[in-house]
């Protein structure tokens, strides 16, 4: 991204004071959002979002592989982002590595919960085939076409939708003895099953700039913020994660706050993704 | 329309295509055969040897354009200018340019020229008015009048013989750009006018469109000498709170949002067309952030077909 002068420093702040900002939007706006669903057809499940100049890709990709000793009743999910280098000239060669790794990690933290497995987003007991034997491992991809801020809200939207429209192939198993106890499994290619997406949250980064917060920062807001927590809210309104980045420290009261906000905010942009939804099925079936 | 990605409804959509198909048919027959894309042969008289510039090439006998763009013939020259190219500079362009690097005696501008520009800082006005020699003292000074990523404003003073371009920034007008928001559209939809400064009395706004594409919208500022403007910018890093009024910001943002729907939907940027989108947006009550919906865009297409239209009808 190029720099800023002084005086576009002082009127984006300005704008954040006077809550209109540059294109417009009041302090808790977001930006036009547009989805597509199934762009990648090698993918069991796969999502576009676009929230203003900001460009993400998610793919799911389901695999046979092996439960861990440890969880034999329990599917595995790995999610990783990439920068593509196209996005901006600082992406190039190994200048994503540190971006890529903070956004996988956030996600991670908001989708997968703990180590165990437990209280996570995405169902895993729903992942296993034959218990410890065989279940499902999910590989969730994310992808950073174009960068204009608010990377991490886009990409937990776009593994949202991707994992909505995932569909896990049906799988027969036959168990007998000439194979040693392992089980023989016969994947459908017609039959599939639905992924139940009800409990992954979205995330809703709120940005403070001076005494304010905003949400869905472009990158220029971006470059004047003091501090940004992210938090993930899922469909009932709860609070599934939260991560802050920024070295400025900030009041406990004013987290608090903020978590409420985005608790009120995060119901808005539900509505605003389930349209972009379903304008993106109406769109599919022209 | 490959830039535009709109959530529009069934409706809006065949709104929209009605609106881009009424544009395309008013849009005189000579333009249409002069536009071509990559492979289409371009129509010559082989009888004048004609010299092939950039973007053709010598197929089996024909000329075929190996880029898209305008067909521009000059005596015998053929060659394809195209439209999502570079900017071309020529000489008197009024641009604006951001300062990415200060080297002895001179700044470089990035100005979405295929290099950087150098302003000069013996073609600048020095900040006491004064005609004289650059001293190495001035030169020490050169942050004090533009510092790295400032948006300045300018003109195109010439090629040198090596080859790079050089600025000039000899009057009151020129200079430094302060709050406000700098947008980038195409270097094509800016066309070369006799006014390229526009200080909007009715709204308080500076509106400059830069012959590069580089569309600066911001708080008017009265034309004085630059040393009040040094005591404005200590005023500034104190960050009192003398923010852009509200009032003010509103027709910035108003203005600055006409030119990104106006430039998505790939018209030529004049101000009036600029005012007038703007206008519109007030008159049919729509918000400043809903000027980038798909209701807005459709809505702006048709109003420019219908104008077109006019225009034609009056003219036959």
């Amino acid at each position: 991204m190029v720099g800023l002068s002084e005086g576009e420093k002082h009127f984006i702040r300005g704008g954040i004071a006077q809550d209109l900002r540059a294109d417009g939007r009041t302090r808790l706006q977001f930006r036009a959002l547009t989805v597509e669903t199934g762009i990648i057809p090698q993918a069991n499940g796969s999502a576009r979002v676009r929230m203003g100049a900001t460009e993400v890709i998610a793919s799911v990709k389901a695999e046979l592989g092996k439960p861990t000793i440890l969880h034999p009743d329990k599917g595995k999910v790995s999610i990783y982002v990439d920068c593509s280098p196209t996005a901006a000239p600082m992406f190039e060669g190994r200048g994503s590595e540190e971006l890529s790794a903070e956004l996988s990690v956030a996600l991670q933290r908001c989708l997968l919960g703990g180590k165990s497995g437990a209280g996570a987003a995405i169902d895993l007991s729903s992942l296993i085939v034959v218990e410890g034997k065989a279940c499902w491992d999910l590989y969730i991809d994310g992808l950073v076409v174009s960068s204009d801020g608010n990377l991490l809200d886009a990409l937990a939207a776009a593994i949202k939708v991707a994992l909505s429209d995932t569909g896990i192939p049906k799988v027969n198993v036959s168990l007998n003895n000439e194979t040693d106890g392992e089980p023989e499994v016969d994947i459908s290619d017609e039959e599939f099953l639905q992924f139940d997406t009800s409990g992954v949250p979205v995330i809703i980064t709120l940005t403070k700039v001076g005494k304010h917060y905003i949400v869905d920062a472009t990158s220029e807001e971006e470059s004047q913020m003091s501090s940004a927590v992210s938090v993930s809210v899922n469909s009932h309104g709860q609070i599934c994660g939260l991560t802050k980045r920024g070295g400025a420290g900030l009041d406990p009261s004013v987290i608090f706050d903020m978590i409420s906000v985005a608790k009120n905010v995060s119901q808005r942009f539900y509505t605003l993704l389930e349209s972009a939804i379903a304008a993106a099925e109406a769109a599919a079936d022209e | 329309m490959r830039d535009l990605h709109l959530p529009l409804n069934q409706t809006q959509r065949v709104r929209l295509e009605a609106a881009l198909h009424e544009l395309q048919t008013l849009a005189p027959a000579a333009a249409s055969a002069a536009a071509v894309t990559v492979a289409d042969n371009i129509p010559v008289n082989h009888e004048d040897n004609i010299l092939k510039g950039h973007g053709t090439t010598d197929q089996d006998g024909e000329v075929v354009a190996t880029l898209c763009g305008v067909v521009e013939r000059v005596n015998k020259l053929v060659y394809v200018r195209t439209l999502r190219a570079r900017y071309k500079p020529e000489v008197g362009d009024i641009i604006v340019g951001r300062v990415i690097e200060i080297a002895p005696k001179r700044w470089r501008l990035e100005i979405n020229f295929s290099q950087d520009a150098v302003l000069m800082l013996s073609s600048m006005n020095l900040p006491d008015g004064i005609q004289r020699r650059r001293t190495a003292v001035d030169e020490l000074n050169m942050r004090a009048i533009f510092e790295e990523n400032d948006v300045v404003c300018a003109e195109v003073r010439g090629f040198q013989h090596d080859g790079s371009l050089h600025l000039q920034a000899r009057s009151q007008k020129y200079g430094k750009l302060q709050r406000g928001q700098l947008l980038t559209v195409p270097a094509y939809l800016v066309k070369r006018r006799k006014l390229h400064f526009h200080h909007l009395e009715q709204y308080d706004v500076d509106l400059i469109l830069g012959c590069n594409g580089f569309i600066w919208v911001g708080e008017h500022v009265v034309v004085r000498e630059i040393a009040d403007l040094k005591e404005d910018e200590q005023k500034l890093s104190a960050e009192a709170e003398t923010f852009t009024p509200i009032e003010t910001r509103r027709h910035i943002c108003r203005l600055a949002n006409a030119v990104r729907v106006l430039s998505a939907l790939g018209f030529t940027l004049t101000v009036e067309l600029i005012i007038q989108t703007a206008e519109a947006s007030v008159s049919s009550n729509v918000e400043i952030n809903d000027m980038l919906g798909a209701e807005f865009y459709v809505q702006t297409a048709e109003r420019e077909a219908k104008r077109r239209g006019d225009l034609l009808g009056k003219k036959r």
